[in-house]
């Protein structure tokens, strides 16, 4: 198991709406690439600090004539929750992306078969880039780990 | 011209739909449905599926995929991935051109949706400078469409765009995630196609919403066609009323056609049916309709008239709603 990248993140609600892209090289006859992927929390459980961002956002989107009928009913959208996403380019161009919610996934490239959401192809030697979108950051704190390595034999295709 | 139901808004596990393609599109076969769009979010993966899936359940996929940015979910059909995670809240038409450029079409979708942090992106807030370039917009989101609360705000905006003159095609979309048995009943976008053999592909598809050729219902199908001068219109062309001439006179002929699709929720004999004609300058006429037999006549002055459209209203669920509404025919060269 050869590892090419293995990096961690603190994030804070001023990260959402931000990408963060990791450039890498990835060398010649790799057959199997493999992503996994993490992020912690992934909800924000503590109801008192979710109402004053649930009324903003019924202030913010919601028609003033139904506004009072959507605040009454605010806790339909508790949990809030964080949301980070994963991508990949390849030398080429864009090899997919996993828009998903769980907060943990493994993602697999290889020239005949891919995880959902990604194209089957080469995993050709060159400059990869993988980046998060950082849909939303409600927590405080969420850290985050990608680690990118050299797929093993099984060639699971696990997406969680 | 054949008329095909269509799902536009589609999700798979190649983004967080819960239903593969196979499964879906055996379900939309159930329903009824001739085709759908695959609008995966940001990744159109989900298509390396798609020839053995029609092969297997004869419904149409078109490749789309819905762009899910921090500022708006925009819909693109008919093309690959277009690069949308450069763009920051002012550059929606540079995303919008390199979807065009490739011949293909883009849709703002749930435009009303709430946004960040409930769901980031979900309500549209990217700065339009030219609504010209938007193709089309979904109108009706989700299942039992003309009762949920953030329809009718779209709809609206879509009436106010077509009143300053831009031709936007409304349409549907499931937003199609998941199945159950106690799904409420979906819309059904109908689009009209040129050819009339085979299943439709996807130029014929995006041609077909490009130009307005759509009527979205919750079971009905209406049909319309305007009469102006020597020539006949149908929905979404324009009609140039300087060439129909001075006096023109216009007639419409307008039928209400009975579902033929099981998804459909709304009976052929509900009674309380009302046609309505909607144009930029109010509505011109209101009158009770029976399903499949009347066949309505309507001769009206073009004067000051630059789009009109038709609705049909009735009961659905105990309430009384829009059951469907067309897109519109557009008037050219009127005085006002």
């Amino acid at each position: 198991m050869r590892e090419l990248l293995a990096v961690e993140g603190a994030l804070t609600p001023l990260s959402s709406k931000t990408h963060i892209t990791y450039q890498l090289y990835i060398p010649e006859g790799i057959d199997v690439l493999e992503i996994e992927f993490a992020y912690d929390p992934k909800t924000l459980d503590d109801k008192e600090a979710s109402k004053p961002l649930i009324e903003e956002a019924i202030r913010k989107y919601v028609d003033p004539a139904l506004q009072g009928v959507y605040s009454r009913q605010w806790d339909k959208f508790h949990p809030l929750q964080n949301l980070l996403t994963l991508s990949v380019d390849d030398p080429h161009g864009f090899r997919g992306s996993a828009h998903r919610h769980p907060n943990h996934q493994r993602h697999i490239l290889s020239l005949h078969a891919a995880s959902p959401g990604f194209f089957a192809g080469q995993v050709g030697e060159g400059v990869w880039k993988v980046t998060i979108s950082v849909h939303c950051v409600v927590t405080q704190e969420c850290r985050y780990r990608l680690r990118i390595g050299e797929g093993g034999e099984s060639h699971e295709m696990a997406s969680v | 011209m054949k008329w095909l139901p269509f799902e536009l808004h589609t999700h798979t596990p190649h983004s967080d739909g819960t239903h593969t393609l196979l499964e879906m599109c055996r379900k939309a076969k159930e329903l009824g449905l001739s085709g759908i769009a695959l609008t995966d979010h940001n990744t159109t993966s989900g298509m390396v599926d798609a020839a053995s899936v029609t092969e297997e359940t004869g419904i149409a996929v078109i490749p789309g995929l819905e762009w899910t940015t921090f500022y708006g979910h925009m819909l693109t059909l008919g093309v690959p991935y277009s690069e949308w995670r450069d763009l920051g809240p002012t550059d929606i038409h540079k995303g919008i051109d390199r979807v065009h450029e490739q011949g293909g079409i883009v849709g703002i979708a749930h435009p009303f949706s709430l946004g960040s942090p409930i769901c980031t992106g979900c309500h549209w807030e990217y700065a339009v400078q030219d609504w010209n370039q938007i193709d089309y917009m979904e109108v009706w989101h989700e299942t039992l469409p003309p009762m949920r609360n953030h329809n009718a705000p779209a709809f609206e905006t879509w009436t106010r765009l077509l009143n300053e003159g831009y031709r936007i095609s409304g349409t549907a979309g499931r937003d199609w995630h998941r199945t159950s048995d106690e799904d409420d009943p979906p819309a059904f976008t109908y689009l009209g196609l040129k050819h009339e053999n085979g299943l439709p592909g996807t130029e014929d598809v995006v041609d077909a919403i490009r130009s307005g050729r759509i009527c979205v219902s919750m079971g009905s199908l209406l049909e319309l066609q305007i009469t102006c001068g020597e020539d006949r219109y149908g929905l979404g062309e324009v009609i140039d009323v300087k060439s129909a001439g001075a006096e023109a006179s216009c007639e419409l002929k307008l039928q209400v056609i009975p579902s033929a699709h099981p998804g459909s929720q709304t009976g052929s004999n509900d009674p309380g049916r009302i046609i309505i004609i909607e144009t930029n300058a109010g509505e011109m006429l209101r009158r009770p309709v029976n399903e499949g037999t009347d066949e309505i006549r309507y001769s009206f002055s073009p004067e000051g008239l630059k789009w009109m459209r038709i609705r049909l209203s009735g009961m659905l669920n105990g309430a009384l709603t829009t059951l469907a509404f067309t897109n519109p025919i557009y008037f050219e060269g009127a005085a006002s």
